[in-house]
Order: C-alpha cells, then sequence, then structure tokens
C-alpha cells in the first residue's frame, strides 16, 4: 500500500476501529450490565428488517428514553416518534440476531446521513449495538426466538441504478476546464491572471501537497519548489506509460519504435519534506544536449507548476527507480516532516526510505519547470558518490547504485543484426587504476554490461568505437556480481563539476593495461591474456581476406568496371590498398591453464606491404604448418567466447584493446 | 431499495468535502468501508495509483479502464454497474453479495477526488474495446 495514500489511511482507521469494537464486544460479554454513560447513545426499536447485498436494513422508530422504563404495554408505536434507517454489517447483524420489536441500543461513534430525496435519515457506523432485553420473560422469549431461523427478506440491487454524484453545475465547470487544455491557458478566476497564468499562488515545498491538491479548484497554479537531484533521458517506451498493457494496447498516438531514438528527458526531483518525484520533460529527438543539461541542472532549485500526474509508483513496480533514489537516501540535510510545525528540532533525519513515488509529465503547450541556473547548489543535492572499481566490486548489496571513472579496453557488441545499432546492447569491459595496481584475489578488468535501456549520446557511442577513453558512469547498477548499465544510468565524457570523490583521482593509469591471465578461474565473456606454446593448428579455419583500409569493412567486391580491382560499398571507393586480414584457429598448450585444450581464433592484419608475398603463400598452398609447430605464442589479449568443463576446452579469438 | 441511495450520497459527500477542502475525512472513510465492505480499501488503493482512465470518444460514448493490481486492464460500463473483472461477476451478480467491485467503486471514488485520467479515442477503437470484451468471453 502507498504511504500516504487513502488506501493507508483506512486502513489505520479501520484498524483501530476492529480494535475498539473488540474490545467493546469483550466489555460487553464480561460486564451484562448496560454501561451507564448514556451521552450519544441512540435507542431505536426496530420495525422491519431486510437485506441488501450483506448490510441489514432495519426500519427503526426513535425511541426518547430507555424503554426499561416503559411497561411493555407502552411500547406502542407511536406515529410521532422518528422514523430510522438503520444500517448493520452481517457481522453486527449476525452478533444482534435482532428481530422486530427488538430495542437496540447504538454507541457511539455512529454516523447519521441524510439523503437527497428521502425524509428518513441513515444511521451507519453501527459497529458498537446492543439488544436491550425487557423484563424477565424476554429473556426466555430470546432464547427460543434463538433457536428458530428468521427469514427475512433480501433486496436485489438493480444494476440500471448507477450513481450520480457531481451536480449538474460541476458538470458544466468540469467540462470548461478540460477544453482549458488545448487552448492559451486560462484559470477560472479573473481577468487579470491572463498575463501570468502560472505565477499566481505562492511557491508551496510540498510535492504531495500539490499531488493531493490535483482536480480541486486551481490546482494548475500551484508551484513546489524542488531540488533537482539527477538528470537522465528515459526511452519513450518507458515513458509513455498510459495503459498500454493489458488487452490490447490503447495509446490513441502509436509508440514509435523506428526512426530517431525517441527519448524523454527526465528529472528526479525532491522537495524539502524528502519527497521524491521523477519529472517526465519533452522528447529529444537527439540525445546530444543530455550532458549539457545534467551539468546545467544537476543540483539546481527548479519550480514545478500545472504537472500532470502520470502515474503513482511503487518500490515493489519500479525497481529500477527505487535503486536511485536509495542511493539518494537519507537526505545530507534535515527534511520537513509533515504536518508538525517546523521548528528546527522537529526535522529529522531518521525516517524509513520513500516507498512510494509520483510521476509526473508536463501538460503540453505550456512551459512548467523554471530551473534557476544562476543560483547555486542547493544544500539538499547529493551528488554521485564516485569509488574506485575495487571497492565496488566489494559492495555487499544487490541494485546498488554506483558511480566510477573507468578506462574502456573493449568493446562487445551483442550479435543480433535484426536490432538497430542504438538498441543494442553490449558488454564493455573495463578498469581504473585500483584494479590495475592490486597483485592478487581481485580481476584487473571487470565486464560492464550496457542494455538498450540506458541511453547513450552519439557522442558516447562514438567514442566508444574510436579509442580507449576515459568515461564516466554515473549511477551505474551494481548487483549479483555484475555492473550493469540500464535506464537512469548516464555516461558521460567530462567531469561533473560536482562529484565527492573518494581519494585521490583514479583515472590515471599508471602504466600499460594488463588483463588477467588465463587460469583455471576465467570464464566466458571474459578479457585476458594468454601465452603457450602452438600444438596444433585448425587448418580448415585458414582464412585470409581482404578488407578497406578506410573503413574495415570485409566484405569487399571486384569492381564493375576492372574486375582486377576491389570495390568497397560503404565507402563506394574503389580500395587501392587493401589490408589482408588473417584468421586461423590453433591450439595452444599454455602454463597457466594446462588442464583445458586451449583454441585461440588468432588473426593478423598485414600490411601492403607483405601482402603480394603473403598472397602468393596462401594462394600457393605453400602454408607448411610444420612451421608454426612448437612456436612461442608471446602475451596475446583475447576474449574468451566459451569456457567448458567436458571436455576441457577453452574458446579465445584475439582481440585488440582500444 | 436504501443502499444505492446511501452508497451514493457517501460518493457526494466525499466529493463535495474533497472540492472543499482536498482532503476526504476520516469519517467518510470509515463510511465507505461501512457500506463496501471488502472493496473499500483496494478500491483506495486504486484510486492513489491513478489507475482509472476514462475513455471517451467523439460521440459522447464513454467507459472506464482500471488497470488492475495484477496488471489487467478491466473495463467498467458508464452507464450500468458492470466490470469485466471475476469479483464482480461472483459476489454482485452471482451472490448479490456486493453491491460493486472494487474497480466500480474506485472509477466512483476517483471521480470524486478528480484522479481520473482521461483518454479520448475514436469511434471505432471505443467499438474495439467493448468487442474485445465480448471476444474474450466468447
Amino acid at each position: 500500500l502507498c504511504r500516504g495514500g487513502l488506501a493507508e489511511r483506512l486502513c489505520r482507521l479501520q484498524n483501530r476501529e476492529r480494535s475498539a469494537i473488540s474490545f467493546w464486544r469483550h466489555q460487553c460479554i464480561s460486564d451484562a450490565k448496560i454501561p451507564s454513560d448514556k451521552s450519544g447513545v441512540l435507542i431505536v426499536k426496530i420495525l422491519e428488517i431486510f437485506e441488501e447485498c450483506t448490510i441489514q436494513v432495519a426500519i427503526c422508530q426513535q425511541l426518547e428514553q430507555s424503554p426499561a422504563t416503559l411497561s411493555p404495554e407502552d411500547a406502542v408505536i407511536n406515529a410521532e416518534e422518528p422514523i430510522l434507517k438503520v444500517l448493520f454489517t452481517r457481522e453486527t447483524a449476525a452478533h444482534l440476531k435482532s428481530r422486530p420489536q427488538d430495542v437496540i441500543h447504538i454507541y457511539p461513534p455512529w454516523q447519521k446521513l441524510l439523503l437527497q430525496n428521502a425524509d428518513v435519515p441513515v444511521i451507519m457506523n453501527t459497529y458498537f449495538s446492543q439488544k436491550v432485553l425487557l423484563g424477565e420473560h424476554s429473556e426466555a422469549r430470546e432464547k427460543t426466538y434463538g433457536l428458530t431461523k428468521m427469514l427475512i427478506r433480501k433486496n436485489i440491487i438493480s444494476l440500471a441504478q448507477t450513481f450520480r454524484i457531481d451536480d449538474l453545475n460541476d458538470k458544466l465547470l468540469q467540462q470548461s476546464s478540460d477544453n482549458q487544455v488545448a487552448c492559451a491557458p486560462q484559470t477560472h478566476n479573473n481577468g487579470d491572471s491572463k498575463q501570468h497564468p502560472l505565477a499566481l499562488s505562492a511557491v508551496n515545498d510540498s510535492l504531495l501537497e500539490m499531488v493531493e491538491s490535483q482536480g480541486a479548484v486551481g490546482w494548475r497554479e500551484v508551484q513546489v519548489r524542488v531540488v533537482i537531484q539527477r538528470v537522465y533521458c528515459l526511452p519513450a517506451r518507458e515513458g509513455c506509460r498510459s495503459h498500454a498493457q493489458g488487452n490490447k494496447p490503447l495509446c490513441a498516438t502509436p509508440i514509435a519504435d523506428s526512426g530517431p531514438p525517441n527519448v524523454r528527458l527526465c528529472l528526479l526531483v525532491q522537495d524539502a519534506y524528502g519527497m521524491f518525484s521523477e519529472v517526465q520533460l519533452q522528447s529529444l529527438s537527439s540525445t546530444d544536449d543530455t550532458e549539457q543539461f545534467c551539468r546545467r541542472w544537476e543540483g539546481k532549485s527548479c519550480c514545478l507548476a500545472g504537472m500532470k500526474i502520470l502515474q503513482r509508483t511503487t518500490r515493489g513496480r519500479a525497481l529500477g527507480l527505487f535503486s536511485l533514489i536509495d542511493s539518494l537516501w537519507p537526505p545530507v540535510v534535515p527534511v520537513k516532516v509533515p504536518g508538525q510545525s517546523q521548528d528546527s528540532e522537529m526535522m529529522t533525519t531518521n525516517l524509513p526510505p520513500p516507498s512510494f513515488c509520483y510521476i509526473l509529465t508536463v501538460q503540453s503547450g505550456e512551459i512548467h519547470v523554471e530551473v534557476d541556473e544562476e543560483e547555486q547548489i542547493s544544500n539538499l543535492y547529493q551528488p554521485p558518490a564516485v569509488h574506485g572499481l575495487k571497492e565496488i566490486l566489494r559492495i555487499d548489496g544487490c541494485n546498488e547504485r554506483c558511480s566510477f571513472w573507468a578506462q574502456v579496453l573493449y568493446r562487445r557488441l551483442q550479435t543480433k543484426h535484426s536490432v538497430p545499432i542504438d538498441q543494442r546492447e553490449m558488454l564493455l569491459f573495463v578498469t581504473d587504476s585500483t584494479l590495475q595496481n592490486v597483485v592478487h584475489g581481485i580481476p584487473k578488468v571487470v565486464a560492464v554490461s550496457v542494455t538498450a535501456s540506458c541511453v547513450l549520446t552519439m557522442e558516447i557511442i562514438e567514442a566508444l568505437s574510436a579509442g580507449s577513453r576515459l568515461v564516466f558512469f554515473k549511477d551505474a547498477l551494481w548487483g549479483n556480481g555484475r555492473i550493469i548499465c540500464v535506464e537512469r544510468t548516464v555516461l558521460l565524457l567530462q567531469k561533473p563539476l560536482l562529484c565527492s570523490a573518494a581519494g585521490a583521482d583514479l583515472s590515471e593509469l599508471t602504466g600499460p593495461v594488463r588483463l588477467d591471465e588465463l587460469d583455471s578461474t576465467t570464464q566466458a565473456n571474459s578479457v585476458c591474456a594468454l601465452r603457450g606454446t602452438v600444438v596444433g593448428v585448425n587448418e580448415s579455419t585458414a582464412f585470409s581476406w581482404p578488407t578497406c583500409n578506410r573503413c574495415g569493412n570485409g566484405k569487399l567486391e571486384l569492381c564493375p568496371q576492372d574486375r582486377e580491382l576491389l570495390y568497397c560499398n560503404q565507402c563506394s571507393e574503389v580500395v587501392t590498398t587493401p589490408v589482408l586480414k588473417m584468421q586461423l584457429e590453433v591450439f595452444l598448450s599454455c602454463p597457466s591453464r594446462s588442464q583445458s585444450t586451449v583454441k585461440v581464433k588468432v588473426w593478423h592484419e598485414i600490411s601492403v606491404a607483405l601482402f603480394v608475398l603473403l598472397t602468393m603463400l596462401l594462394f600457393l598452398q605453400t602454408y607448411e604448418v610444420q612451421s608454426v609447430l612448437g612456436k612461442e605464442v608471446g602475451l596475446l589479449n583475447c576474449y574468451v567466447h566459451s569456457v567448458t568443463s567436458h571436455p576441457n576446452c577453452v574458446v579465445l579469438e584475439e582481440i585488440v584493446l582500444l | 431499495s436504501t443502499l444505492p441511495a446511501v452508497a451514493e450520497e457517501l460518493l457526494r459527500e466525499i466529493r463535495k468535502a474533497f472540492q472543499e477542502s482536498s482532503h476526504v475525512p476520516d469519517d467518510l472513510l470509515l463510511g465507505l468501508k461501512f457500506i463496501f465492505g471488502p472493496a473499500a480499501v483496494p478500491a483506495l488503493d486504486l484510486v492513489d495509483q491513478r489507475s482509472v482512465t476514462r475513455v471517451r470518444s467523439p460521440s459522447g460514448r464513454t467507459l472506464y479502464q482500471v488497470l488492475g493490481s495484477s496488471g489487467k486492464l478491466y473495463t467498467c460500463y458508464s452507464s450500468c454497474h458492470y466490470c469485466t473483472c471475476p469479483a464482480f461477476g461472483f459476489s454482485v451478480l452471482q451472490k448479490s453479495e456486493s453491491l460493486l467491485c472494487k474497480h466500480i467503486l474506485a472509477v466512483y471514488l476517483s471521480q470524486a477526488v478528480g484522479a481520473c485520467q482521461e483518454l479520448a479515442v475514436s469511434e471505432e477503437q471505443l467499438s474495439n474495446i467493448l468487442l474485445a470484451e465480448e471476444e474474450d468471453e466468447g
């Protein structure tokens, strides 16, 4: 259940009520006397009973005084006594076992409801009811009645009878306010507000109040001041959550999944009470500005107005969002406590982490977020805590957000070609000085998985394919021994302005990068270095092919005009100086993992100078296996494709680090 | 019959209280519990989660879609009390034990506190939603 919501409130109220009811019942049983406190007690005499759904409806006469003082003969229906309709729940009715002519005492708290078109008032919440027995003979009568079953008429309610809960006037008002979204912003009030439609009400500092005031008159003018804790992009599919689940997708506008990346810029904001909200802003056509927004907006205060509530989500439904919220909890400064007067002693940092979060979005056509860029960073802002990879690998939790600098050594894309390149998952092998400078116990290189939900800017994508780059991973997720970049993780090339760094600058590597050597602990989908002796060659895999020297395209074709020249489709030009790539699978004997058969696909690029000689060798099949056997292969950097135990085999592929 | 009038008045009171003070008083919440029993808390939870959408077509036809806690989307009619959820079929239709299911109650409560999401669809889309229900049950 949602913290602060109506359901939670009712739960609490209901629990209290239930305790009160059981306590009262217990008291009634143990103390057979009628409780002496008569204030607020309703005394009724039942005339007629019927049932509707599980509620028992008793048409009653209200008695002015306790009937114990009247003789049974006087207990005649007086036409002037007021008539009431008393409702009992099934449980209360079973407890009372009422019949017509019974007198019931109803103790507070009970509620009276006056219906619009009826004269007879209705009494509800009649949990604390007790039947009063008049005289001795009624006790005996009660016992005999208790044995016979009384049949109670049950009214079946028509489904056609719906409820009209709004007045006609309200209906009109609502229609006009609905139309307001389409046309220029107006308010319900007066004309002078047209100049500044949103600057009317004083600035609030509670998101919850703003959310709860939705639907009431004037809610669009409510402004809330919040601090921007994080800026990131979300893929539009996740952002557009408009009931497209269940039976059939219901979006009036189709979700575009082709074409330019559909992303929405989002802010994770926090108010003075510590409550979080995710604000989804406009769709971006390109993600290039994300880094700029991050730098300009994170940590600053901003005013939100006229937000529309997209969703109220809970911890169980949005693990990704809440892992980010948890990383920002507890707040670094004391936050206000709702409902209490704000003395400085009342502010506390001992609150439990949030269990719900509202996701807000902007109404179209109006500017609702005003960021005060000139102002200084707010005290409430928590910049990402940067750690070395060594520390991160030792974190003892699951779904923890972590931030770090790392050198990207090698990138491996998932090989599904049907998926567009910007939605592919990739594996990045990274390291930093904390991993490189360690002798034993932890890996030198760590794999970071980047899922499709993590939005990458074009700049980052290009940087990752070009060369070894220092990348800042903000709010990546650590769990189950893996680091993954998911939605709300941001990869940046430049250092954010404010970062709480732990210790010295971890990004500087003091020497050449070293990989872990192949050994018995090496696993699939990792990188390692190996050395060994060639013990065999898989001749059937010997292969060489020319590649384009400009773009590396391995699928060159013969030129249509001159069939002795090679042509590259991607560059649309003739390749005059192709680079020859050779590939061969060799079996190595590696001392570091002597029990396994190690099969490595090695490949080399040969410069154009050697091209002719080697072409001759290969085409003339003068390549001799014998000359290769026994050769020492020095430290090769490889990507591990698979590791199997039966047969004990490791299959790798030589790679070039970025 | 008494109960529908009582339920309607209770909902009206809730709407009035919310409009005046943006707050639903405790006694009205307890009243909901009294009248609607076990459906009250789940219905309020659906309101808290903003699970109710009013679907409107240009001709003025409306219906409600409620996103249940299981992730399933239920359709509630606006012209009569009907919901596609199994609880409605059982408790309301078969046993006449409840006035409404939690989804229909959530619809009314969402109206009362202004928590209904709005969705405008074409005539055809609305018809499809209605027909889809038929297909599933058939």
